[in-house]
């Protein structure tokens, strides 16, 4: 028998922590055995609740998505803190920012990505190192991050976040919810303007301004004020945002340069074919936000991230490196390994607890836009609400509801499902009305009352001709009433409209 | 109420209503909407705590079926003509005993099976758990509570080391403030439980998840609560999205996960990737909804602790019918455990039993790796002890059978059963798949049904023994809060029925059985108190008189405690060897082929719209309505019953309807890879765009199980009866199902 295959993972965020969780039985049983470096001195965590984090919702401790101890105790080599300074392929082995060496036979790059450090003066914008950012900025991706800005917002102090994107809004909601005060600069005209259409966008405004998040729109920023701690943020026209921290938010990139030392093609992320593979050798991989699947650009979500973890777990258990064939070359044909499922078309949820946003698709089209779209428009914004839907074919290709939580679950389905819309679109925004449909249809005498006696109203409205005056007789004559209890109410209500009036 | 009726309880479901039966009472000859012909029998709901007096209408009728024109009333053989005809019960035995006999001399032990069920008395239960070890020789036996109960009880046994469905009195649920009810419409399946609900609904505190609005949900209305509504299948991601926002925001009680359990550290790490807004996406309930319901829950518990009203997390089978139904039972259970309510005043969670003695039919033998007392068939030291009171060597008592699904569907196939004995149960329309289960009944050599009324399972058989109704004979059941009850006999039965203890007797006599076989319920019992104790489900300190004088007997009831009986289970320790119960991090599966949810689908076009004729592919529910119980055998005799649900239908969302040229009351046809139905359609704003419901009492055509899979859970070999696929087709108006 020939010794258990070595799987390297670079990385150990949430991605490669699901990768290990789908491999650790097999490292229990022997079969693998399973490096993890990590450079952050934490094992995984859920970098989507970092900025819960950050803003005192939730501590670091209940976001942690694996602890290091049990999977060292189960046999898992984990080593947090551990930078990897470059991977020689050549005679497979990692080398290590501590000077060490870990031989692999098989490595995963989950190395993640970075945030995007905007040419902005008083800032080091170098691309392609970690972010070197000066006191009092940050850019709310890891938990350190969340630390510098947990004091702010517990002291009621000034957040300027740069970034009217999802994640920029979500920071500014929650600052402003947790107490502090968010200040919102965009570029764009309304924020999230790459994901909604203006008028969804301008409702979005009002909204954070309701909530008292101040938006700065149209700015264009041009330099980062320091004195002993960030002082401002400076646009074109000269005008300073003033703050007492400021968060990016603009962007990340993949970290692909340890692939790129070693040969491996980068272009928006470490490019892999559809098995995930970025070597000819069916030894090296990429998953989650530093792996441009087939080219394309990794989606920044996490969902398509964990998806190609538990994947890769699969093809590593059914393809080990002894019967794999070389990229390119025929595929086994029966192993029972299904192809990597496509990545579902993005859809954005805001994650707020005062405001429901979801959106998905390209909503751009109006309702009298020209194309094969139909366009359905429901706006209310002065409520709050706005939603629309655009089909093709009866499909959703776009789609956002603001304010009406229950036609925004829906339609996320819908559009995830690719499943066909009512004709009547007005059933889907009518699913957050208040006053739903009730049945107005005045009760027949042939109708049931009571549902577990199945006595009608015509029987009860006998039982009190026979002149039944209270519930408890009406049940003895019919029945109605002695089961669940439910329509005691009903029949007393026709109690009292058949009770002679008092004289 | 009359002062010489017998005091019993309703024959039907797990809620086991008390009713006083009084023959040529009052009530026999009266005129309800449901008596039909008066039959011999009144039947008036008793004061009991847990139906408070009340019965639902298919309770009030039972009496109908007592007398019934269909009733059997001799046993019936095939003869060569292929009909089944009359004969003497002494030729009828002698048949069955020697077809048992050569079947096995022939094939082995293991080719002669036994189906039961978990509507039997504790008696009947345990005696023919002990007839198939014994007098048959066979590992194969298993029941219909596998349809049921199966998968609250494994993840109940993973979690606390002892599954009762309630482990409190029923009657507690009256002083909680906030329930959460995961896929259970008691509204509909036992009426009388609505009372327990009212306080919740009172306080705005009843939560009910189901992705159809039943009865129950509409229960939440006017301020009596909230109505999840997921899309099928999604229940176990909308567990975690509440679980993640109670721990998230604080509401975790820390103290009692340190004290009282085990596996928290885990379970929070799972529940991180869990956050509302991905929960939404998966499941189609709204994250601001899931927040809302984790704090409502959250603040209550807390609040419980402190005295104030109590708060529980309920679970049926609409959680628990899928393939992956125990993990999502145990997500449940994590829930009500972050919350820290099991084994306290705080509240508490349980499952919903469904059949009349689903919680006594499971624990003394009937299920094919335990033996009574919920002792294990595979544990040297348990098998020793049933043994012994078995009074038979250790050795004769097989290992373990197969459970129900498999034993159905390997039927007359190389290494299945060629025999088979059904007892209490109507499989050809109760089983998942049921065309494949007809088929196997059609396959063996030799079918064996105990019934009173030839149902679809008893109409393939070879032999049809005759046997008694609930107001025929005396025994006890177990009732959904694990409260032992007593049916008590208060009518002649026809003059052909027997027994089934009396027929086990006769069949072990005529097979040299080893083992005693009473026919006195009684002494049956008897040997039961003793084969039970020491076990989990100890019976030994309940007596026939104890019961018969009123006292309350909750398992376990080891003989000589004091008090006697278990109301409340936990209160100081659970039932593991520490002490502690177990959090098990569980999550979603992949979704399997063929099931609801998952990736972006191939686009789908209306039918009408041009390509694409094939229909418009929904998720199938099943469930019940409120005047049948389970495959309709009976209530489908009660005349005011079937007047009022004569046939199944398919429910349907008016959009659904409009999108494929469905009107209300048109012949639609469902069909999927098992099978195919043609039922009417009903519209309903109730349902999910996505679902279709259809109720499973019904054979023939409109038989909902034609359609389900045999897909099972790992655990407890649960059936995936909620979440099957089918493409609907509009058949017009004109085609009469």
């Amino acid at each position: 028998m020939t010794a258990a295959e070595h799987v390297v993972v670079i990385g150990f965020g949430p991605v490669a922590a699901r990768l290990v969780e789908e491999l650790l039985p097999r490292v229990e049983a022997g079969t693998l055995r399973l490096t993890v470096l990590g450079a952050e001195p934490h094992a995984a965590y859920n970098r989507v609740l970092v900025a819960e984090v950050g803003t005192g919702r939730a501590t670091a401790g209940r976001i942690s998505l694996a602890d290091a101890g049990e999977l060292t105790a189960a046999g898992v080599d984990v080593r947090l803190g551990t930078a990897v300074r470059r991977v020689d392929r050549s005679r497979r082995l990692v080398l290590l920012e501590d000077g060490g060496a870990v031989a692999y036979d098989r490595l995963v790059f989950a190395t993640g990505a970075r945030p995007v450090v905007p040419t902005l003066r008083g800032l080091d914008f170098t691309p392609h190192v970690e972010p070197r950012l000066p006191g009092g900025v940050v850019a709310l991706r890891d938990l350190d991050d969340a630390g510098a800005l947990l004091p702010v917002v517990r002291s009621g102090g000034r957040v300027v976040i740069l970034g009217g994107g999802i994640l920029g809004v979500e920071a500014a909601l929650a600052v402003q919810e947790q107490g502090g005060q968010a200040v919102l600069v965009h570029h764009g005209g309304h924020p999230l303007s790459r994901a909604l259409d203006d008028d969804a966008g301008r409702l979005l405004g009002s909204l954070l301004c309701a909530a008292g998040v101040e938006v700065v729109l149209r700015a264009k920023a041009v330099a980062v004020r320091h004195g002993a701690g960030f002082e401002g943020l400076e646009l074109d026209d000269g005008t300073v945002v003033a703050g007492d921290l400021l968060v990016l938010s603009v962007g990340v990139r993949a970290r692909g340069e340890l692939a790129e030392g070693c040969g491996l093609v980068v272009e928006r992320g470490i490019r892999v074919d559809r098995n995930l593979r970025a070597d000819t050798e069916d030894r090296v991989f990429a998953i989650g936000d530093c792996a441009a699947v087939e080219g394309r650009g990794p989606s920044g979500l996490i969902g398509p991230g964990w998806t190609q973890a538990a994947w890769l777990a699969g093809y590593l258990a059914a393809r080990p490196l002894d019967a794999a064939p070389p990229a390119g070359g025929p595929e086994p044909a029966d192993d029972g390994l299904a192809p990597l499922p496509p990545e579902p078309a993005a859809v954005l949820l805001l994650k707020a607890r005062g405001i429901d946003l979801s959106t998905g698709g390209d909503p751009t089209p109006g309702p009298w836009h020209e194309g094969p779209e139909r366009v359905a428009v429901w706006a209310d914004p002065r409520a709050g609400r706005y939603c629309k839907m655009v089909t093709r074919d009866g499909v959703l290709t776009g789609f956002t509801a603001i304010g009406m939580p229950r036609t925004a679950a829906e339609l996320v389905l819908l559009y995830e499902r690719g499943t066909e819309l009512p004709a009547d679109r007005s059933t889907l925004f009518r699913l957050d009305d208040a006053g739903a449909p009730a049945a107005a249809r005045p009760a027949g005498p042939g109708d049931v009352l009571c549902r577990c006696s199945g006595a009608t109203h015509g029987e009860v409205a006998a039982a009190l001709d026979a002149g039944c005056a209270t519930v408890e007789e009406v049940g003895s004559s019919c029945r109605a009433g002695t089961g669940c209890g439910g329509c005691k109410e009903q029949i007393e209500a026709m109690l009292r409209a058949a009770a002679p009036l008092p004289a | 109420m009359p002062a010489a009726g017998t005091a019993s309880h309703c024959p039907y479901c797990a809620l086991q209503c008390a009713m006083t039966l009084t023959p040529g009472g009052p009530a026999a000859g009266r005129t309800t909407p449901d008596a039909g012909p008066a039959g011999a029998l009144g039947i008036e709901g008793r004061e009991f705590p847990t139906n408070g007096g009340a019965l639902c209408r298919k309770g009030f009728s039972a009496a109908e079926l007592l007398d019934h024109p269909e009733r059997i009333t001799a046993p019936l053989v095939r003869g060569a003509d292929g009909d089944l005809a009359p004969a003497p019960w002494d030729e009828v035995l002698d048949l069955v005993a020697d077809r048992a006999r050569s079947i096995r001399a022939r094939h082995g032990a293991d080719a002669v099976a036994v189906f039961g069920s978990g509507g039997l008395t504790n008696e009947k239960a345990y005696q023919l758990g002990k007839f198939a070890r014994l007098a048959l020789g066979t590992s194969r036996i298993d029941y219909n509570g596998r349809f049921c109960m199966s998968s609250a009880a494994a993840a109940g046994n993973r979690a606390f080391g002892l599954d009762r469905g309630l482990p409190f009195p029923l009657a507690d649920l009256g002083g909680a403030g906030t329930i959460l009810m995961l896929g259970s419409n008691v509204a509909d399946t036992m009426p009388p439980f609505v009372r327990h609900l009212e306080g919740a609904r009172d306080a705005g505190g009843l939560i009910v998840v189901d992705p159809r609005r039943s009865a129950t949900a509409r229960l939440t209305a006017e301020g009596g609560g909230l109505h999840l509504q997921p899309t099928p299948g999604t229940d176990l991601a909308l567990l975690l999205g509440i679980s993640h926002v109670v721990a998230a925001d604080g509401f975790a009680d820390e103290a009692y996960l340190d004290a009282r359990t085990q596996g928290r550290d885990a379970v929070a790490r799972s529940l991180a990737a869990w956050w509302p807004e991905r929960v939404q996406s998966v499941t189609g309930v709204p994250a601001a909804l899931i927040r809302e319901a984790a704090h409502r829950l959250g603040a209550a518990a807390r609040a419980a602790r402190a005295g104030g009203p109590r708060v529980y997390v309920l679970t049926g089978r609409g959680v628990e019918q899928h393939a992956n139904g125990t993990d999502t039972t145990t997500a449940a259970i994590n829930l009500a455990l972050l919350l820290g309510l099991p084994g306290t005043t705080a509240g508490g969670y349980g499952t919903l039993t469904g059949q009349g003695n689903g919680q006594g039919g499971r624990e003394h033998g009937q299920k094919s790796d335990q033996l009574p007392g919920y002792r294990k068939i595979t544990d040297p030291a348990h098998r020793a002890h049933v043994a012994e009171a078995w009074g038979v060597d250790e050795s004769l008592i097989p290992g373990p059978g197969v459970p129900a699904t498999e034993l159905l569907h390997t039927l007359g196939m190389p290494g299945g059963a060629r025999m088979l004995f059904v007892h209490g149960a109507n499989v050809a329309v109760s089983a998942p798949d049921a065309a494949r289960v007809v088929d196997g009944l059609r396959a063996l050599d030799f079918l064996v049904v105990a019934d009173f009324f030839l149902s679809e399972t008893a109409a393939e058989a070879d032999v049809v023994l005759p046997v008694l109704q609930w107001a025929e004979e005396e025994g006890t059941m177990t009732n959904l809060e694990g409260r032992v009850l007593r049916r008590r006999r208060a009518a002649e039965p026809p003059a052909g029925a027997r027994s089934e203890l009396w027929i086990l007797a006769e069949l072990a006599r005529r097979l040299d059985a080893p083992g005693r076989y009473p026919v006195d319920p009684r002494e049956v019992f008897a040997e039961l108190r003793r084969a039970s104790r020491g076990g989990l489900a100890d019976y030994s300190g309940i007596d026939y008189a104890d019961l018969d004088a009123g006292a309350e007997r909750y398992w376990p009831c080891p003989a000589g405690a004091e008090p006697a009986g278990t109301p409340r289970l936990f209160l100081d320790r659970f039932a593991h060897p520490d002490g502690r119960a177990r959090l098990v991090a569980v999550k979603p599966g992949p979704v399997p082929a063929g099931d609801a949810g998952g990736q972006r689908g191939p686009r789908r076009r209306a039918p009408g719209s041009g390509t694409g004729a094939r229909g418009h592919v929904l998720t199938l529910l099943t469930g019940r309505l409120l005047e049948h119980y389970q495959s309709g055998t009976q209530t489908r005799r009660v005349a005011g019953l079937a007047a009022a649900q004569p046939e199944a239908r398919a429910e349907l969302n008016p959009a659904t309807a409009a999108a494929c040229g469905v009107s209300d009351g048109d012949s639609v046809a469902l069909e999927n890879a098992q099978g195919r139905i043609v039922v009417r359609a009903v519209l309903s704003p109730d349902l999910r765009p996505d679902s279709v419901f259809v109720p499973f009492h019904f054979p023939g055509t409109g038989s909902a199980n034609l359609l389900t899979t045999t897909a099972t859970d790992p655990h407890s070999f649960m059936p995936a009866f909620k979440n099957s696929r089918v493409t609907l087709t509009p058949l017009g108006a004109e085609v009469a199902p």
